[in-house]
């Protein structure tokens, strides 16, 4: 048994197999049971990552300022990102930081529901190598594979679109919205490709797996909402209704007058708020259109 | 426009091999995920017969090594997208039927129970199909061992249940049902059927009609093989503990405790009883009250029944290595060690110890001398 096994696997897999004992021998339960409570062990990690997440999302109109002013100096414009990151308090990689830092954690919860599944002769031997000598673990093997109709061992279509559908909403939350197209393909990709990538993987192999990956989903999902609400959900959830909408236009008979009066209006507005920002005497050196263009006039007609 | 496709094409791709990584790292971490199979073998008129890891019956002239094979069992349904899952099998990427019982002859007929929930009865000349059971559609798989005597065929499935067939027909007689599944062998013994399940009971069952005897309840699920002498059924079960019971009655004579589970059947030998169990060790008893005498280290699981040749026990642990104990002295000498693992049951023909190994392979070797002889193959074609 290497470290990996000692350390990780073994210990959650006895806790795995005691939970279920404790649960009349329900694999299922002990399954949700688990990753709730691996989730709560690694919540404030999560939170970490999901408010950094969302201290990104806020400063998205600031960014997209940014990167218009320093479109062409691409030096300046990475310098002031990172200044307003320091500012706010917010580190890019922390996100990133955070999910490497869980990933094992994932990694040994998965490999102990497999191990403890024991669905075949061959993994239930191979059980047999990490149970520590309690009576109560001994006992409770091997343990029942069916939870609420589902056989925890064979693949379930059900499960795997639940998969998809939990893993889509989870990432449709946590996505930072973006005017930067590159930035936005990216986040569309990523909100696609995970969730079909595991509903692929969740059709093939046991819904015990599946079992763990929604129940992770559903967790981070609740934990995302109180932080942060819906997130991009909500907002594209506004924006899919708005585009469903049919608008007519309407031309306003104010909207038919001349262009002169138009202009006017706009002029003044102009002219006042110059007044108000430089003052009067620096403006009556500047030259006011009156509304008489007569090459906008030509270009009208 | 063109470097941001690409650009995101490369993240992309640089994703989904992360993904896929993760996934092929994670599943090659966990073993026994796919069932394989470690079915033993039979000798009968000089003739091997074998259930491969290819899901098919062979049969083999141990003289000259010729060779005949059945049909290839047949899986009911291929599960998941890449047509394997925790319970089915994607062994060197085809689809077979796993098989782990040992095949039985009796008579001109030689049976084999496989993983796809069929038994199937063949003739010894020439493999040819006599008969299926069930005749349409599958049971639940068949992993323990079946029985044949009087004319019938005993066999405990993965549904719970204990069949009574028909040994020259194939036709159910009787069925009796446990409260779990069933993975152990049963044994026979005069006119009774002793069985383990994983609902932590031993039953005793009339073989006429399967009718229920008495039951003895253990702490943990069986699977081994009971064993019957003089009276007295001993049987391993996963609470660690080994329990003789009266056969009469049901009644406990002694029972002991080792530091795994009790996977094999035990062996005795001179009213001493030598039984492995997963912790790797071998433990020596006295039969008539379970006092231990000895013990031997063999450093891994033992889950493969050990073999009785003379005054030896033959043990395999799952590492690979053979040994053997002298009942007369207690002594341990280690035989041959092999690079494959050892799960399954042993066959053992004039003086030649055959194992089937992950290799497709019959490992031979020399229980004598040690020699580790040419390996055949199994594989078809």
């Amino acid at each position: 048994m290497n470290i990996w096994e000692l350390l990780i696997q073994q210990p959650l897999t006895n806790v795995l197999i005691v939970i279920a004992h404790v649960f009349g021998g329900n694999f299922g339960v002990a399954i949700v049971i688990l990753t709730i409570v691996v989730n709560l062990i690694l919540l404030p990690l999560t939170l970490s990552q999901i408010r950094s997440s969302k201290k990104m999302q806020d400063l998205q109109p600031k960014l997209a300022e940014i990167q218009k002013k320093y479109a062409k100096d691409r030096q300046k414009l990475a310098q002031e990102q990172m200044k307003l990151y320091k500012e706010s308090g917010v580190k890019p990689a922390g996100c990133l930081f955070s999910m490497f830092i869980q990933m094992p954690v994932w990694f040994a919860l998965y490999q102990s529901v497999m191990l403890a599944l024991a669905a075949v002769p061959e993994g239930l031997l191979n059980l047999s190598k990490y149970l520590y000598p309690w009576p109560v673990v001994y006992s409770a093997l091997p343990l029942s594979r069916s939870f609420l109709g589902l056989d925890l061992a064979q693949p379930n279509i059900i499960m795997a679109l639940l998969v998809g559908i939990s893993m889509w909403v989870q990432q449709k939350m946590s996505t930072t919205p973006s005017d930067d197209p590159r930035a936005a393909a990216q986040s569309q990709m990523m909100t696609w490709m995970m969730p079909l990538l595991f509903t692929f993987f969740a059709l093939s192999f046991a819904s015990g797996l599946s079992l763990y990956w929604v129940v992770s989903s559903i967790f981070r999902i609740v934990l995302q909402y109180r932080v942060s609400g819906w997130g991009s959900l909500r907002k594209q959830t506004a924006v899919s209704a708005d585009a469903g909408k049919k608008y007519i236009k309407f031309d306003s008979p104010e909207m038919k007058k001349t262009t002169e009066k138009a202009r006017d209006e706009i002029i003044i507005t102009d002219k006042e708020s110059l007044k108000k920002s430089r003052g009067s005497s620096l403006l009556d050196k500047f030259k006011i259109f009156g509304g008489q263009d007569k090459d906008q006039q030509d270009r009208d007609k | 426009m063109k470097s941001e496709k690409m650009k995101i094409a490369s993240v992309i791709a640089i994703l989904v091999a992360l993904i896929l990584a993760i996934g092929i790292f994670g599943f090659s971490c966990v073993s026994g995920l796919a069932p394989i199979g470690w079915s033993g073998g039979v000798v009968s008129d000089g003739i091997l017969y074998v259930a491969s890891l290819e899901g098919r019956l062979i049969s083999m002239n141990l003289t000259d090594q010729s060779r005949l094979s059945a049909e290839t069992l047949k899986l009911p349904t291929q599960s998941g997208l890449f047509g394997c899952s925790a319970a089915t099998s994607c062994g060197a990427g085809t689809s077979r039927v796993p098989i782990y019982g040992t095949p039985v002859v009796s008579g001109d007929l030689v049976y084999v129970a496989g993983y796809n929930g069929k038994i199937y009865a063949y003739k010894t000349t020439n493999l040819a199909q006599r008969w299926v059971f069930p005749r349409d559609g599958y049971l639940s798989p068949f992993v323990g061992e079946m029985v044949v005597a009087q004319n019938k065929l005993f066999i405990g499935g993965s549904d719970g249940w204990v069949y009574a067939l028909d040994a020259a027909t194939g036709d159910l007689l009787n069925s009796f049902q446990t409260g779990d599944k069933i993975w152990g062998a049963s044994t026979l013994d005069n006119d009774t059927l002793y069985i383990g399940s994983f609902d932590k009971k031993l039953y005793a069952l009339n073989a006429a009609d399967l009718t229920l005897k008495w039951t003895f309840t253990t702490e943990g699920s069986i699977i081994a093989k009971p064993l019957v002498s003089d009276g007295v059924v001993y049987i391993g079960s996963f609470d660690r503990y080994l329990y003789a019971i009266n056969a009469a009655d049901g009644t406990l004579k002694w029972k002991f405790m080792g530091g795994n589970w009790f996977w094999a059947q035990p062996a005795i030998v001179n009213d001493t009883l030598y039984a492995g169990s997963l912790d790797g060790f071998v433990y020596v008893l006295k039969t008539d009250t379970g006092v231990i005498v000895t013990s031997f280290n063999l450093g891994s699981q033992l889950a493969s029944p050990p073999l009785v040749v003379d005054n030896y026990i033959i043990f395999a642990s799952h590492n690979g290595i053979v040994s053997k104990i002298n009942s007369i002295t207690n002594e341990i000498t280690q035989i041959a060690a092999i690079s494959f693992n050892i799960d399954g049951p042993l066959t053992v023909h004039e003086g030649i110890l055959y194992i089937q190994t992950q290799d497709f392979s019959l490992q031979r070797i020399d229980i004598i001398s040690g020699a580790l002889l040419p390996a055949i193959t199994l594989i078809s074609g």
